[in-house]
């Protein structure tokens, strides 16, 4: 009898776990349709959306679309590290969870390539708008308009599949009551120079030089300025070039002329380094002029800071994007309220709305409008680096563990672990490596 | 005489299929789900020739976070464990008043409770430049006179990270000892000491043998612990400068959740296991040759 139980226990044992494998293996491959006909207001929209001043704007606006239209609008936030994940794992699992995504812009090409969106201009005839810069158009369009794309993608239909809802773009800071403007590089370095007081202390520059994206995001304006790129048209990396080497001298010199530490400096670090009136020049984004710079609370330099496009290398200014955009996935079961919630939110009227409760805007009229200029004196910087215009980061999933290992040796340079030319020899190797086990090359 | 019964055997089984159903579906599953994931392709989910273990030898970032965590763990063990060891004998034999005990394990307790997070950004603040108290005071002092970049140079930012875990729980070490030297018969002590014994040989021959198995448990602990280092590293340097702190769980964190290739993530995590439950059978086996060692002697 004993026996006969023992072996029931083994049989339990194995249906258990034979039911678990079953549970993980299971294939999920029909995707969720679009349902058609009249649609029922829904009772609530969830928007999946990240934690921070990135999101003041629209929880600013969200009271205001509940009463509009009686939808309760739950903004669930999550810190920026774990929202990418968030969705991944949401949208692998087909789960219904979100109507609405806010999403960095990097992270469109995975969503996109796994026909995770919904396409705006298909599903809702969306019409693009003058007002909005094309830019951030280009950036939310699958295949993308320019640049390489990525093995198995070139023959889907192109459409688009997020409006930004945060105009997000690097741009240049500098204590116009110190320095002249910089038009090149050369000339932040000579102002740099010129500044620059151990005793008080005063920095030239404050770099932002942490290891992985942070590093990798802040050389892009140098790198492009000397001619230098990631990969060309084959997805083949073009790290260990002249150009580029070129552009990471310069950038060593700035790194020298920053605080000590900067190999650890992220983006609040830098933007600190600057309020506090220790930096005369960073290269910044809006939130950073928001939170940092402009906001009293923080700031000795209030008034001090002058805003304008990013200087220029030889090969001209190239400030890059990094939009946070709002997309539907195709998951969702109130698309049409979500796509309702999304052109009200980007549309003129709330835009200020959303710009006068501290949001970043996305609006070209809402970026040149006086009355906002004089409240936030770096809204005309950023129209202007708009109008550059910005460059579009790299269309792949793989731009994430490339970016990684690329600001990685770039950290080791400025923290002297790695020369220059090592670096770029290492990053060459691990970035080709990294793409072929993806599958770029045949 | 216990008599078997027919109702025994049920009872087993309804007292064994809870915790064993837990352990199935806690560990035994998951870690089939890992091995199963390690052997397929992350793009097409088949098969693929054992294709992530080869890659693991040849990617230069997995050896420089073999390399990294090689280094913590031993500083690290070795640090906590004699300094575990040292607090608890010098407490033990030396403070007798009740309240001071009493203040050095509330003292120790701190530590302990603190959340890995919490500590780590209670550190970066104390390690920071220019406004960091480490450096505010070592220039104080005069130890130093130019600042040292604590979290942006190599050796400093490996140190840094071992000093968080070295301050976090070299009390465990101490705790659990301790409670181990409470458990040695006083009057062998005072007999041994009465005999001539020195304070190095009453430990060596009296307390050693009372304590070893307690060190066996908390050097298994403290390197099964070790090895998934984590938290702390992420906030303090997240991995840098370069590839200096990036540890293992770091890196395959990195692969798995940042370069979305759980599967090799997977094959990266077995190779760990492998390898700690090779060190932890090497341990033991070490462990056991010195308590037969000393069994003979005596």
């Amino acid at each position: 009898m004993s026996n006969f139980h023992t072996k029931g226990l083994a049989v339990l044992v194995l249906l258990t776990l034979v039911a678990m494998m079953g549970v993980g293996c299971r294939g999920t491959a029909v995707p969720a349709t679009v349902t058609s006909g009249p649609v029922a207001k829904p009772a609530s929209l969830t928007i999946a959306g990240v934690a921070g001043n990135e999101a003041k704007g629209i929880k600013a606006i969200i009271p205001e679309y509940e009463k509009k239209t009686g939808i309760k609008i739950n903004f669930v936030e999550f810190p920026y590290s774990t929202l990418f994940e968030k969705i991944v794992t949401t949208m692998q699992a087909k789960q219904e969870t979100f109507d609405l995504i806010m999403a960095d812009d990097i992270w469109l090409p995975k969503f996109e390539s796994e026909g995770w969106l919904t396409a705006l201009d298909e599903k809702f005839n969306y019409q693009k708008d003058p007002d909005i810069f094309p830019v951030m158009y280009d950036a939310a369009t699958w295949p993308p308009p320019s640049g390489p794309i990525i093995p198995g993608e070139e023959n889907k239909p192109r459409h688009l599949y997020g409006i930004t809802i945060l105009g997000n773009v690097q741009f240049f800071a500098f204590r116009g009551d110190l320095v002249p403007k910089p038009e090149t590089w050369e000339d932040v370095i000579a102002n740099a120079k010129k500044v620059a007081d151990p005793n008080k202390p005063l920095y030239g520059f404050a770099l932002r030089a942490a290891a992985g994206e942070p590093s990798g995001m802040e050389f892009f304006p140098l790198m492009y300025g000397w001619g230098g790129r990631l990969f060309d048209d084959n997805w083949n990396v073009t790290v260990n070039t002249p150009e580029v080497i070129e552009a990471l001298k310069v950038r060593q010199q700035l790194a020298e002329l920053s605080p000590p530490g900067v190999a650890n400096y992220d983006a609040a670090e830098r933007a600190r380094e600057m309020a506090s009136g220790r930096a005369a020049q960073i290269i910044t984004w809006p939130a950073e002029a928001a939170d940092f710079m402009e906001n009293p609370e923080v700031s000795q330099v209030v008034g001090k800071v002058t805003y304008s496009a990013p200087p220029k290398g030889p090969k001209g200014s190239f400030p890059f994007l990094g939009n946070w955009m709002l997309a539907i996935p195709v998951t969702s079961k109130n698309q049409e309220w979500a796509f309702d919630f999304l052109t009200w939110a980007t549309s003129a009227e709330v835009q200020k709305t959303y710009a006068l409760a501290g949001g970043i805007p996305m609006r070209k009229s809402v970026f040149t409008d006086p009355e906002l200029a004089k409240k936030f004196p770096y809204f005309p910087a950023v129209a202007e680096a708009y109008e550059v215009p910005p460059i579009v980061l790299p269309r792949t999933p793989e731009y994430i563990p490339l970016i990684t290992i690329w600001g990685n040796h770039l950290n080791a340079m400025v923290a002297g672990i790695e020369t220059i030319e090592e670096g770029v020899a290492k990053a060459q190797e691990e970035m080709t490596a990294h793409l072929r086990e993806a599958g770029y090359y045949k | 005489m216990y008599v078997r019964r027919r109702g025994d055997s049920l009872l087993r089984v309804v007292l064994l299929a809870p915790p064993l159903l837990f352990l199935l579906s806690m560990v035994v599953y998951p870690l089939l789900f890992g091995i199963r994931m390690s052997l397929t392709d992350y793009k097409t989910g088949q098969w693929n020739n054992f294709h992530n273990f080869v890659r693991a030898t040849q990617d230069s970032l997995f050896s420089d976070a073999v390399k990294a965590i090689a280094i913590y763990v031993t500083v690290v063990i070795v640090i906590e464990f004699l300094l575990g060891l040292v607090l608890a004998l010098v407490i033990y034999h030396n403070i007798k008043s009740g309240w001071l005990k009493a203040l050095f394990y509330f003292l120790f307790l701190i530590p302990l409770v603190t959340p890995p997070v919490a500590a780590g950004v209670l550190f970066r603040l104390m390690y920071t430049p220019s406004y960091g108290i480490i450096n505010y005071l070592l220039q104080m002092t005069g130890l130093i006179q130019k600042e040292i970049l604590w979290l942006s140079q190599p050796a400093p930012a490996m140190f840094a990270v071992i000093s968080v875990d070295v301050w976090q729980w070299t009390p465990f070490v101490f705790f659990v000892l301790f409670a181990g030297l409470q458990a040695v018969p006083k009057d062998t002590l005072e007999a041994a000491a009465v005999d001539g014994a020195s304070g190095f040989q009453r430990f060596r021959l009296i307390e050693l043998p009372y304590l070893r198995p307690l060190m066996l448990l908390v050097l298994i602990l403290r390197l099964a612990d070790t090895f998934q280092v984590f938290d702390h590293v992420m906030v303090l340097t997240q991995g840098g400068p370069g590839t200096v702190t990036q540890f293992l769980s770091v890196y395959i964190y990195k692969v798995g959740f940042k370069f979305l290739n759980l599967n090799y993530a997977a094959a990266a995590s077995i190779m760990v296991i492998a390898v700690v439950i090779l060190i932890f059978m090497a341990l033991n086996r070490l462990l056991r040759i010195a308590e037969g060692g000393e069994a003979n002697e005596a």
